[in-house]
Formats: C-alpha cells, sequence, structure tokens
C-alpha cells in the first residue's frame, strides 16, 4: 500500500515537474516571438532610416551639382526656315558681343532639312548675367538668285536660367523679300 | 670620300621616302568633320559622303607635285565614282581665283573645296603639300600620305581598291 502510494506521489511529481518545465518552455518562445517582431520593427526602421540618408545624399549631390555645374549661364542659338521661297540659305555667322563665335556652312542637304520644318543648334554658350549683343549674318541666295547677305542685330538681356534663341528666317511676301527674325523662347 | 656622299645622299632620300609615307596621328581615328564651299558653289560636308570611300587631297596652287599628282587623282574618281568613290580636293590657298584658274587648266572633275581660312587644314595636321587622306566607309581614316612622288598613285589604287572591297 505504502508502496503504491510512493509510486503514486513520484509520478504526480514527475507530472508537476513535467508541467512546470513545459510552462517553463513555453514563456521562451513567446518571448522570442516577440522579440523577433520587435527586430522586425527594428530592422524596418533602419531600412527606413536608410532611405532616408539615401534620399538626403542624392538631394545634396544634385544641389552640389547644380552649384558647380549651373545650367544658368547657358545660352543655345537656333536657326530655323519658314517657307524660305525668296532666301536660299549659304551660311550663318555669329558673333556674341564682338566675338564670332560660330560660321556655320550648310549644305544643300541641311538646308533641306530646314525647309522641312527641322531646327539646327547653331551655337551653345555659357553667357555671364547681364545685357548681351548678337549679330547674325546670314548669307545665301536672294530674290531672283542674287547674292544676298543681311545682318541682324538683337540685344538681350541674360538673367537666370537658361536661354534660348531663335533666329527664324521668314518671307515677306508683299515686299517678296527675306525676313530674319530673332527671338527669345519663353 | 664619294662613297660617303652617296651613302649620305641615300640616308636623306630614304628618311624623307620614310616620313613621306608615314602615318600621321589621324589614322584610325575617326575623320574630322568638316563643310567648305566648293569651287561648284556648294557647300560640301564630309561627313555627307559617310558609306563612300573617300580621299581627301590637301593642295596649293604654289606646290608642284599637286599639279603633278591631280590629274592622276582626277582619272581615280572618274573610274571609281560610280562605285562609292569621293574624292575632295582641298585647297588652301588665300585667293580661290587662283584655284579655280588651275583647276580649268587641269581640267579635273573631282570637287574641289577652299579652305581659305585654314581650318580644315589644321584639323588635319597639314604640314607638308599635298597631303592625302583616304577614308573607309564608315567615316575612319585609314591612310594618311605626305607628299606625292611618281609611282604613289599605284598606291593609292591599291589602297582604294582594298577599301571598296571591305
Amino acid at each position: 500500500m505504502t508502496k503504491r502510494l510512493l509510486i503514486s506521489l513520484f509520478v504526480s511529481t514527475l507530472l508537476a515537474f513535467g508541467t512546470i518545465s513545459i510552462a517553463e518552455e513555453a514563456t521562451p518562445v513567446a518571448a522570442e516571438a516577440e522579440s523577433r517582431n520587435e527586430f522586425r520593427s527594428l530592422d524596418e526602421d533602419v531600412q527606413d532610416l536608410k532611405k532616408q540618408v539615401l534620399d538626403l545624399n542624392r538631394d545634396l549631390f544634385l544641389l552640389e551639382e547644380e552649384l558647380l555645374f549651373p545650367a544658368n549661364s547657358q545660352v543655345a542659338f537656333f536657326i530655323s526656315l519658314d517657307v524660305g521661297e525668296y532666301f536660299d540659305l549659304d551660311s550663318v555667322n555669329l558673333k556674341i558681343d564682338g566675338k564670332e563665335v560660330a560660321n556655320y556652312l550648310y549644305t544643300e542637304r541641311e538646308v533641306g532639312a530646314l525647309a522641312r520644318g527641322g531646327v539646327h543648334r547653331v551655337h551653345m554658350a555659357n553667357l555671364k548675367t547681364g545685357d548681351h549683343e548678337l549679330i547674325a549674318v546670314f548669307t545665301g541666295k536672294g530674290p531672283h538668285t542674287r547674292d544676298y547677305r543681311r545682318g541682324a542685330t538683337f540685344s538681350f538681356s541674360k538673367g537666370i536660367g537658361a536661354k534660348y534663341m531663335e533666329l527664324e528666317i521668314t518671307d515677306r511676301v508683299k515686299k517678296q523679300q527675306p525676313e530674319f527674325e530673332i527671338k527669345e523662347w519663353e | 670620300m664619294m662613297k660617303m656622299k652617296n651613302f649620305l645622299v641615300g640616308l636623306a632620300f630614304s628618311v624623307f621616302a620614310a616620313s613621306s609615307l608615314a602615318s600621321s596621328g589621324l589614322t584610325g581615328q575617326p575623320a574630322p568633320d568638316f563643310a567648305l564651299k566648293s569651287s561648284s558653289g556648294d557647300n560640301l560636308r564630309l561627313s555627307e559622303h559617310r558609306g563612300d570611300v573617300v580621299m581627301v587631297n590637301f593642295w596649293a596652287t604654289w606646290c608642284g607635285p599637286c599639279r603633278q599628282e591631280m590629274p592622276l587623282l582626277d582619272e581615280l574618281y572618274s573610274r571609281y565614282q560610280r562605285v562609292g568613290f569621293s574624292l575632295l580636293g582641298v585647297n588652301i590657298d588665300d585667293n580661290s581665283s587662283k584655284a579655280m584658274n588651275m583647276i580649268s587648266e587641269l581640267g579635273v572633275s573631282f570637287p574641289v573645296l577652299f579652305d581659305s581660312r585654314k581650318e580644315v587644314s589644321k584639323l588635319y595636321d597639314v604640314d607638308a603639300m599635298p597631303v592625302t587622306v583616304i577614308i573607309d566607309r564608315e567615316g575612319t581614316v585609314r591612310y594618311v600620305h605626305q607628299g606625292y612622288k611618281p609611282g604613289y598613285e599605284e598606291m593609292y589604287l591599291d589602297q582604294i581598291r582594298s577599301l571598296l572591297r571591305e
């Protein structure tokens, strides 16, 4: 009888220990899951931070580039041709503030491309802000295939930001003469 | 003494020949593009001849070998023009009227361009007269010949034919 009691006591003790050990085991699993979640959120935070740093770095890089290599001083000059029946373009000579910057000879093919609506960037310069003078001399064949040479002077002010200027050759039907216009692109 | 003199003369000739045949730094490089006014009054641009084998011949009216060479170049031009060969003569005289006279006197038919501002001759480092540059269909400088001596036309012929075959 005593023996049976002892056995039952031993078993119950064992069971009790087993329950404790199971309970003890269950607690670290939950903690681990919790800590894993914490890690995950921390990792997300780190990733966010990393992304922010990268964004900041990109912004700084762009800012630095804009400061070091400003597009602000750029001025581009384009040649275009509208109709062009009274003028067969041969060459364009550009002077900015009295200094020759471009002398471009147009081939037959290039004139054909202009007549079909093409625009040619004849020159690109870096200019300081302030007032400048552009002198464009157009050479070619005028009405009745006579040699024709016309100059156009244009004063412009270079502010902040890139500037684009179009030198347009058009026909003045009334006078049966070509016309040379210089205009700024907004 | 006579032997020594002969040796020196031989050496001088061989140095001259070597230098005249030497290819400049332009060989293997893309041919610098240019546009010039031609004898017909049109403007011609080198890049518009891409796809052809192009010979650019720099010459001047005061250059004797040029006068000798030009009719031979004209023969090459007439023979190979129809199979994709272009020849552009670039005159470097200050006054183009002299060049026009010489062209009509020699009766050459290839286009002659006027580089009175010497911009194109600077682009091609022309420091001898004549200078003949041969450009392949891709627009790469393949041969540069400085000066002219009788027999060079055979070399030009071989080079043009091999480039046309490429």
